[in-house]
Protein backbone atom coordinates (compact mmCIF):
# COMPACT_ATOMS: atom_id res chain seq x y z
CA UNK A 1 0.00 0.00 0.00
CA UNK A 2 2.79 2.37 1.10
CA UNK A 3 4.76 1.30 -1.99
CA UNK A 4 1.83 2.14 -4.24
CA UNK A 5 1.48 5.56 -2.64
CA UNK A 6 5.18 6.34 -3.17
CA UNK A 7 4.99 5.19 -6.80
CA UNK A 8 1.90 7.32 -7.40
CA UNK A 9 3.57 10.38 -5.86
CA UNK A 10 6.70 9.81 -7.91
CA UNK A 11 4.80 9.48 -11.21
CA UNK A 12 2.68 12.54 -10.35
CA UNK A 13 5.81 14.60 -9.60
CA UNK A 14 7.41 13.61 -12.89
CA UNK A 15 4.22 14.42 -14.82
CA UNK A 16 3.94 17.75 -13.00
CA UNK A 17 7.55 18.65 -13.81
CA UNK A 18 6.98 17.75 -17.48
CA UNK A 19 3.82 19.87 -17.53
CA UNK A 20 5.71 22.89 -16.15
CA UNK A 21 8.36 22.58 -18.86
CA UNK A 22 5.68 22.16 -21.55
CA UNK A 23 3.64 25.15 -20.35
CA UNK A 24 6.60 27.50 -19.83
CA UNK A 25 8.16 26.51 -23.15
CA UNK A 26 11.59 26.96 -21.54
CA UNK A 27 14.29 24.86 -23.09
CA UNK A 28 16.41 22.67 -20.88
CA UNK A 29 19.05 24.72 -19.09
CA UNK A 30 22.01 25.37 -21.34
CA UNK A 31 20.11 24.49 -24.48
CA UNK A 32 19.87 27.52 -26.71
CA UNK A 33 16.89 27.94 -29.02
CA UNK A 34 17.71 28.22 -32.70
CA UNK A 35 17.64 31.76 -34.11
CA UNK A 36 14.93 32.77 -36.58
CA UNK A 37 15.61 32.12 -40.24
CA UNK A 38 16.83 34.95 -42.46
CA UNK A 39 13.70 36.63 -43.81
CA UNK A 40 11.65 35.91 -40.69
CA UNK A 41 9.89 38.81 -39.01
CA UNK A 42 11.01 39.71 -35.51
CA UNK A 43 8.04 40.49 -33.28
CA UNK A 44 8.15 43.77 -31.36
CA UNK A 45 9.32 43.56 -27.76
CA UNK A 46 9.78 45.90 -24.83
CA UNK A 47 12.77 45.98 -22.50
CA UNK A 48 14.11 48.48 -19.96
CA UNK A 49 17.37 50.33 -20.49
CA UNK A 50 20.01 50.49 -17.77
CA UNK A 51 18.07 53.31 -16.07
CA UNK A 52 14.91 51.24 -15.97
CA UNK A 53 13.12 53.19 -18.72
CA UNK A 54 11.07 50.90 -20.95
CA UNK A 55 11.63 50.94 -24.72
CA UNK A 56 9.84 49.01 -27.43
CA UNK A 57 11.82 47.86 -30.44
CA UNK A 58 9.48 49.97 -32.59
CA UNK A 59 10.30 53.10 -30.60
CA UNK A 60 14.06 52.64 -31.08
CA UNK A 61 14.07 51.46 -34.70
CA UNK A 62 15.62 53.59 -37.43
CA UNK A 63 13.65 54.47 -40.54
CA UNK A 64 15.84 52.09 -42.56
CA UNK A 65 16.18 49.41 -39.94
CA UNK A 66 17.97 48.47 -36.75
CA UNK A 67 20.99 46.51 -35.64
CA UNK A 68 20.48 44.57 -32.42
CA UNK A 69 23.78 43.55 -30.86
CA UNK A 70 23.97 41.23 -27.89
CA UNK A 71 26.83 42.59 -25.82
CA UNK A 72 28.42 41.98 -22.44
CA UNK A 73 30.16 43.89 -19.70
CA UNK A 74 32.85 41.33 -18.92
CA UNK A 75 33.34 39.39 -22.15
CA UNK A 76 36.76 40.25 -23.60
CA UNK A 77 35.54 39.63 -27.15
CA UNK A 78 32.54 41.94 -26.76
CA UNK A 79 34.80 44.52 -25.15
CA UNK A 80 37.25 44.26 -28.04
CA UNK A 81 34.39 45.53 -30.22
CA UNK A 82 33.35 48.52 -28.08
CA UNK A 83 34.97 51.14 -30.30
CA UNK A 84 33.84 49.42 -33.49
CA UNK A 85 30.25 49.15 -32.23
CA UNK A 86 30.18 52.81 -31.24
CA UNK A 87 31.63 53.80 -34.62
CA UNK A 88 29.03 51.64 -36.35
CA UNK A 89 26.26 53.36 -34.38
CA UNK A 90 27.60 56.81 -35.27
CA UNK A 91 28.18 55.97 -38.94
CA UNK A 92 24.72 54.55 -39.60
CA UNK A 93 22.55 56.75 -37.38
CA UNK A 94 22.53 59.45 -40.04
CA UNK A 95 21.66 56.80 -42.62
CA UNK A 96 18.52 55.77 -40.74
CA UNK A 97 19.80 52.59 -39.11
CA UNK A 98 19.91 52.55 -35.32
CA UNK A 99 22.18 50.34 -33.24
CA UNK A 100 20.59 48.87 -30.10
CA UNK A 101 22.64 46.95 -27.57
CA UNK A 102 21.09 44.16 -25.53
CA UNK A 103 22.66 42.71 -22.41
CA UNK A 104 21.15 39.32 -21.52
CA UNK A 105 23.85 38.08 -19.17
CA UNK A 106 22.24 37.08 -15.89
CA UNK A 107 25.37 37.96 -13.93
CA UNK A 108 25.53 41.55 -15.23
CA UNK A 109 23.19 43.97 -13.48
CA UNK A 110 21.60 47.09 -14.97
CA UNK A 111 23.97 49.17 -12.84
CA UNK A 112 26.96 47.29 -14.24
CA UNK A 113 25.64 47.83 -17.77
CA UNK A 114 25.23 51.55 -17.10
CA UNK A 115 28.72 51.92 -15.60
CA UNK A 116 30.28 49.93 -18.43
CA UNK A 117 28.56 52.02 -21.12
CA UNK A 118 29.78 55.22 -19.45
CA UNK A 119 33.32 53.91 -19.05
CA UNK A 120 33.55 52.66 -22.64
CA UNK A 121 31.76 55.68 -24.13
CA UNK A 122 28.94 53.66 -25.65
CA UNK A 123 26.24 56.15 -26.59
CA UNK A 124 23.72 53.87 -28.27
CA UNK A 125 20.78 52.55 -26.23
CA UNK A 126 21.52 49.39 -24.29
CA UNK A 127 18.60 47.32 -23.06
CA UNK A 128 18.73 44.96 -20.11
CA UNK A 129 17.18 41.62 -20.97
CA UNK A 130 16.63 40.19 -17.50
CA UNK A 131 15.41 36.62 -17.81
CA UNK A 132 16.90 36.54 -21.33
CA UNK A 133 13.46 36.42 -22.95
CA UNK A 134 14.64 38.34 -26.02
CA UNK A 135 17.87 36.32 -26.22
CA UNK A 136 15.75 33.16 -26.17
CA UNK A 137 13.34 34.52 -28.76
CA UNK A 138 16.19 35.46 -31.08
CA UNK A 139 18.30 32.39 -30.32
CA UNK A 140 21.21 34.57 -29.28
CA UNK A 141 24.01 32.52 -27.79
CA UNK A 142 27.18 34.56 -27.91
CA UNK A 143 28.52 38.06 -27.40
CA UNK A 144 28.89 39.99 -29.56
CA UNK A 145 26.19 38.75 -31.92
CA UNK A 146 24.39 41.06 -34.35
CA UNK A 147 20.92 40.97 -35.91
CA UNK A 148 20.16 43.40 -38.72
CA UNK A 149 16.46 43.91 -39.33
CA UNK A 150 14.87 46.18 -41.88
CA UNK A 151 12.17 48.80 -41.21
CA UNK A 152 9.49 46.10 -41.19
CA UNK A 153 11.47 43.97 -38.71
CA UNK A 154 12.50 41.40 -41.32
CA UNK A 155 15.76 39.68 -40.37
CA UNK A 156 18.34 40.40 -43.08
CA UNK A 157 21.64 39.46 -41.44
CA UNK A 158 22.65 37.46 -38.38
CA UNK A 159 26.05 36.85 -36.87
CA UNK A 160 29.38 38.51 -36.33
CA UNK A 161 30.34 42.14 -36.75
CA UNK A 162 33.51 41.22 -38.64
CA UNK A 163 36.02 38.41 -38.83
CA UNK A 164 38.53 39.45 -36.18
CA UNK A 165 38.51 40.13 -32.44
CA UNK A 166 41.50 42.36 -33.03
CA UNK A 167 40.66 45.49 -35.05
CA UNK A 168 44.00 45.19 -36.88
CA UNK A 169 43.10 41.72 -38.17
CA UNK A 170 39.82 42.68 -39.83
CA UNK A 171 39.69 41.57 -43.43
CA UNK A 172 35.93 41.22 -43.83
CA UNK A 173 33.13 43.28 -42.29
CA UNK A 174 29.99 41.29 -42.96
CA UNK A 175 27.66 43.45 -40.85
CA UNK A 176 28.70 46.70 -42.52
CA UNK A 177 28.53 44.99 -45.92
CA UNK A 178 24.94 43.94 -45.15
CA UNK A 179 23.97 47.46 -44.08
CA UNK A 180 25.62 49.07 -47.10
CA UNK A 181 24.04 46.62 -49.53
CA UNK A 182 20.58 47.21 -48.07
CA UNK A 183 20.98 50.99 -48.13
CA UNK A 184 22.07 50.72 -51.77
CA UNK A 185 19.05 48.56 -52.57
CA UNK A 186 21.24 45.56 -53.37
CA UNK A 187 20.96 41.97 -52.09
CA UNK A 188 23.16 41.01 -49.15
CA UNK A 189 25.94 38.68 -50.30
CA UNK A 190 26.49 36.98 -46.96
CA UNK A 191 23.46 36.82 -44.65
CA UNK A 192 25.09 34.88 -41.81
CA UNK A 193 28.64 34.64 -40.47
CA UNK A 194 29.97 33.35 -37.18
CA UNK A 195 32.89 34.12 -34.91
CA UNK A 196 34.09 33.03 -31.51
CA UNK A 197 32.73 34.85 -28.50
CA UNK A 198 31.51 34.42 -24.94
CA UNK A 199 28.44 32.36 -24.16
CA UNK A 200 25.48 34.41 -22.92
CA UNK A 201 24.95 33.39 -19.32
CA UNK A 202 21.24 32.70 -18.97
CA UNK A 203 19.00 32.86 -15.92
CA UNK B 1 106.31 23.28 -29.18
CA UNK B 2 104.17 26.39 -29.16
CA UNK B 3 101.86 24.72 -31.65
CA UNK B 4 101.59 21.61 -29.49
CA UNK B 5 100.71 23.72 -26.44
CA UNK B 6 98.11 25.62 -28.46
CA UNK B 7 96.59 22.34 -29.66
CA UNK B 8 96.53 21.03 -26.10
CA UNK B 9 94.69 24.16 -24.92
CA UNK B 10 92.27 23.90 -27.82
CA UNK B 11 91.64 20.25 -27.01
CA UNK B 12 91.04 21.10 -23.37
CA UNK B 13 88.59 23.88 -24.23
CA UNK B 14 86.76 21.67 -26.73
CA UNK B 15 86.53 18.77 -24.31
CA UNK B 16 85.17 21.11 -21.65
CA UNK B 17 82.61 22.49 -24.09
CA UNK B 18 81.53 19.06 -25.29
CA UNK B 19 81.59 17.71 -21.80
CA UNK B 20 79.50 20.52 -20.45
CA UNK B 21 76.68 20.13 -22.97
CA UNK B 22 75.19 16.93 -21.58
CA UNK B 23 75.54 18.36 -18.08
CA UNK B 24 73.52 21.44 -18.97
CA UNK B 25 70.95 19.38 -20.84
CA UNK B 26 70.68 17.11 -17.85
CA UNK B 27 70.21 20.05 -15.52
CA UNK B 28 67.55 21.44 -17.88
CA UNK B 29 65.78 18.10 -17.80
CA UNK B 30 65.96 18.08 -14.02
CA UNK B 31 64.60 21.61 -13.86
CA UNK B 32 61.66 20.79 -16.08
CA UNK B 33 60.90 17.48 -14.41
CA UNK B 34 58.73 19.12 -11.78
CA UNK B 35 57.11 21.37 -14.40
CA UNK B 36 56.54 19.25 -17.49
CA UNK B 37 56.86 21.13 -20.76
CA UNK B 38 53.49 21.67 -22.41
CA UNK B 39 53.66 21.75 -26.15
CA UNK B 40 50.79 23.51 -27.91
CA UNK B 41 50.68 23.02 -31.67
CA UNK B 42 49.23 25.72 -33.92
CA UNK B 43 46.73 24.34 -36.42
CA UNK B 44 44.66 25.81 -39.23
CA UNK B 45 41.22 24.65 -40.40
CA UNK B 46 42.71 21.65 -42.23
CA UNK B 47 44.74 20.78 -39.16
CA UNK B 48 41.58 20.89 -37.07
CA UNK B 49 39.85 18.51 -39.48
CA UNK B 50 42.83 16.16 -39.18
CA UNK B 51 42.57 16.32 -35.37
CA UNK B 52 38.87 15.49 -35.53
CA UNK B 53 39.20 12.74 -38.13
CA UNK B 54 42.45 11.30 -36.75
CA UNK B 55 44.22 8.39 -38.35
CA UNK B 56 42.48 5.39 -39.83
CA UNK B 57 44.03 3.26 -37.09
CA UNK B 58 42.54 5.28 -34.26
CA UNK B 59 39.13 3.90 -33.46
CA UNK B 60 38.53 5.57 -30.11
CA UNK B 61 35.75 8.00 -29.26
CA UNK B 62 37.02 11.57 -29.02
CA UNK B 63 36.12 14.41 -26.66
CA UNK B 64 37.13 17.88 -27.93
CA UNK B 65 36.96 21.04 -25.86
CA UNK B 66 37.31 24.53 -27.38
CA UNK B 67 38.47 27.09 -24.86
CA UNK B 68 40.40 30.31 -24.37
CA UNK B 69 42.38 31.78 -21.50
CA UNK B 70 40.14 34.88 -21.57
CA UNK B 71 37.01 32.77 -21.19
CA UNK B 72 36.09 32.44 -17.51
CA UNK B 73 33.67 29.51 -17.83
CA UNK B 74 36.30 27.72 -19.95
CA UNK B 75 38.84 28.06 -17.15
CA UNK B 76 36.28 27.09 -14.53
CA UNK B 77 35.24 23.88 -16.25
CA UNK B 78 38.74 22.72 -17.18
CA UNK B 79 39.49 20.85 -13.92
CA UNK B 80 36.34 18.80 -14.52
CA UNK B 81 37.50 17.97 -18.04
CA UNK B 82 40.89 16.86 -16.70
CA UNK B 83 39.12 14.61 -14.19
CA UNK B 84 36.90 13.19 -16.93
CA UNK B 85 40.00 12.51 -19.05
CA UNK B 86 41.69 10.69 -16.17
CA UNK B 87 38.57 8.66 -15.48
CA UNK B 88 37.69 7.64 -19.04
CA UNK B 89 41.03 7.54 -20.89
CA UNK B 90 41.76 4.05 -19.48
CA UNK B 91 38.35 3.01 -20.82
CA UNK B 92 39.21 4.11 -24.35
CA UNK B 93 38.28 7.79 -24.60
CA UNK B 94 40.60 10.29 -26.26
CA UNK B 95 40.50 13.90 -25.16
CA UNK B 96 41.97 16.95 -26.83
CA UNK B 97 41.80 20.66 -26.08
CA UNK B 98 41.80 23.36 -28.74
CA UNK B 99 42.56 26.90 -27.65
CA UNK B 100 41.30 29.80 -29.71
CA UNK B 101 43.63 32.30 -28.06
CA UNK B 102 45.79 34.57 -30.17
CA UNK B 103 48.88 32.98 -31.69
CA UNK B 104 51.01 35.36 -29.63
CA UNK B 105 49.95 33.41 -26.54
CA UNK B 106 51.00 29.98 -27.75
CA UNK B 107 54.14 29.98 -25.63
CA UNK B 108 52.88 32.05 -22.71
CA UNK B 109 49.41 32.08 -21.17
CA UNK B 110 48.10 29.01 -23.00
CA UNK B 111 50.76 26.49 -21.88
CA UNK B 112 50.91 28.21 -18.51
CA UNK B 113 47.24 27.49 -17.89
CA UNK B 114 47.49 23.95 -19.23
CA UNK B 115 50.48 23.33 -16.95
CA UNK B 116 48.45 24.58 -13.98
CA UNK B 117 45.72 22.16 -14.97
CA UNK B 118 48.31 19.35 -15.29
CA UNK B 119 47.10 18.58 -18.77
CA UNK B 120 48.89 15.71 -20.46
CA UNK B 121 46.76 15.34 -23.60
CA UNK B 122 47.53 16.77 -27.06
CA UNK B 123 46.68 20.44 -27.12
CA UNK B 124 46.31 22.80 -30.05
CA UNK B 125 45.80 26.47 -30.80
CA UNK B 126 43.54 27.32 -33.70
CA UNK B 127 45.36 29.87 -35.84
CA UNK B 128 43.00 31.12 -38.53
CA UNK B 129 42.31 34.60 -39.85
CA UNK B 130 38.64 33.75 -40.34
CA UNK B 131 37.24 31.30 -37.79
CA UNK B 132 34.06 30.51 -39.69
CA UNK B 133 35.43 27.73 -41.89
CA UNK B 134 36.99 25.94 -38.92
CA UNK B 135 33.79 26.29 -36.90
CA UNK B 136 31.69 24.88 -39.71
CA UNK B 137 33.97 21.83 -39.85
CA UNK B 138 33.16 21.12 -36.22
CA UNK B 139 29.44 21.91 -36.28
CA UNK B 140 27.69 24.07 -38.88
CA UNK B 141 25.21 25.21 -36.22
CA UNK B 142 27.91 26.42 -33.84
CA UNK B 143 27.52 30.17 -33.30
CA UNK B 144 31.03 30.45 -31.85
CA UNK B 145 30.00 30.50 -28.19
CA UNK B 146 32.73 29.35 -25.82
CA UNK B 147 33.35 27.06 -24.10
CA UNK B 148 32.18 24.38 -26.49
CA UNK B 149 32.56 20.66 -26.01
CA UNK B 150 31.96 18.01 -28.65
CA UNK B 151 31.92 14.23 -28.34
CA UNK B 152 32.58 12.10 -31.41
CA UNK B 153 32.14 8.36 -31.73
CA UNK B 154 34.84 6.07 -33.08
CA UNK B 155 33.61 6.69 -36.64
CA UNK B 156 33.98 10.46 -36.24
CA UNK B 157 30.25 11.16 -35.95
CA UNK B 158 29.22 13.94 -33.58
CA UNK B 159 27.11 12.33 -30.85
CA UNK B 160 26.96 15.03 -28.18
CA UNK B 161 27.69 18.74 -27.89
CA UNK B 162 27.53 21.31 -25.17
CA UNK B 163 27.79 25.05 -25.79
CA UNK B 164 28.60 26.82 -22.57
CA UNK B 165 29.95 25.32 -19.39
CA UNK B 166 29.74 21.54 -19.25
CA UNK B 167 27.39 19.72 -16.94
CA UNK B 168 29.50 16.88 -15.61
CA UNK B 169 26.69 14.34 -15.02
CA UNK B 170 25.26 15.01 -18.49
CA UNK B 171 28.65 14.69 -20.18
CA UNK B 172 29.69 11.59 -18.28
CA UNK B 173 26.37 9.97 -19.12
CA UNK B 174 26.98 10.68 -22.82
CA UNK B 175 30.54 9.31 -22.57
CA UNK B 176 29.44 6.16 -20.76
CA UNK B 177 26.66 5.56 -23.26
CA UNK B 178 29.15 5.97 -26.10
CA UNK B 179 31.75 3.71 -24.49
CA UNK B 180 29.11 1.05 -23.83
CA UNK B 181 27.98 1.22 -27.44
CA UNK B 182 31.62 1.06 -28.64
CA UNK B 183 32.20 -2.00 -26.46
CA UNK B 184 29.12 -3.75 -27.80
CA UNK B 185 30.18 -2.95 -31.36
CA UNK B 186 33.67 -4.32 -30.71
CA UNK B 187 32.31 -7.46 -29.07
CA UNK B 188 29.70 -7.99 -31.77
CA UNK B 189 32.27 -7.49 -34.53
CA UNK B 190 34.58 -9.86 -32.63
CA UNK B 191 31.83 -12.46 -32.57
CA UNK B 192 31.18 -12.01 -36.28
CA UNK B 193 34.88 -12.48 -37.07
CA UNK B 194 35.22 -15.56 -34.94
CA UNK B 195 31.92 -16.86 -36.30
CA UNK B 196 33.08 -16.46 -39.90
CA UNK B 197 36.10 -18.62 -39.37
Amino acid sequence: MKKNLISTLLVTSILFACAIVAVSGRPAEGDIPLPPAIGATIADFTLPDANGKEHSLASLAGKNGSVLIFIAVQCPVSNAYNERMEKLAQDYKAKGINVIGINSNVAESADAVKAHAAEKHLTFTILKDAGNKVADRLGASVTPQAYFIDASNKLLYLGRIDNSKSAEGVTSSELRDALDATLAGKPITKTTANAFGCTIKRA
Amino acid sequence: MKLTRKLLWLGLVLSLMLGSSPVSAQSKRTATKSQPKISVAAIDADGLVAVLKRGATNNKPLLVNFWATWCDPCREEFPDLVKIDKQYRPQGLDFTAVSIDDLSEIETTVPQFLREMQVTVPTYLLNVSDPELAMSKVDPQWSGALPATFLYDAQGQLVYKRLGRIKVPELTEAIEKLLRSSESKVSSSGFAVSGSK
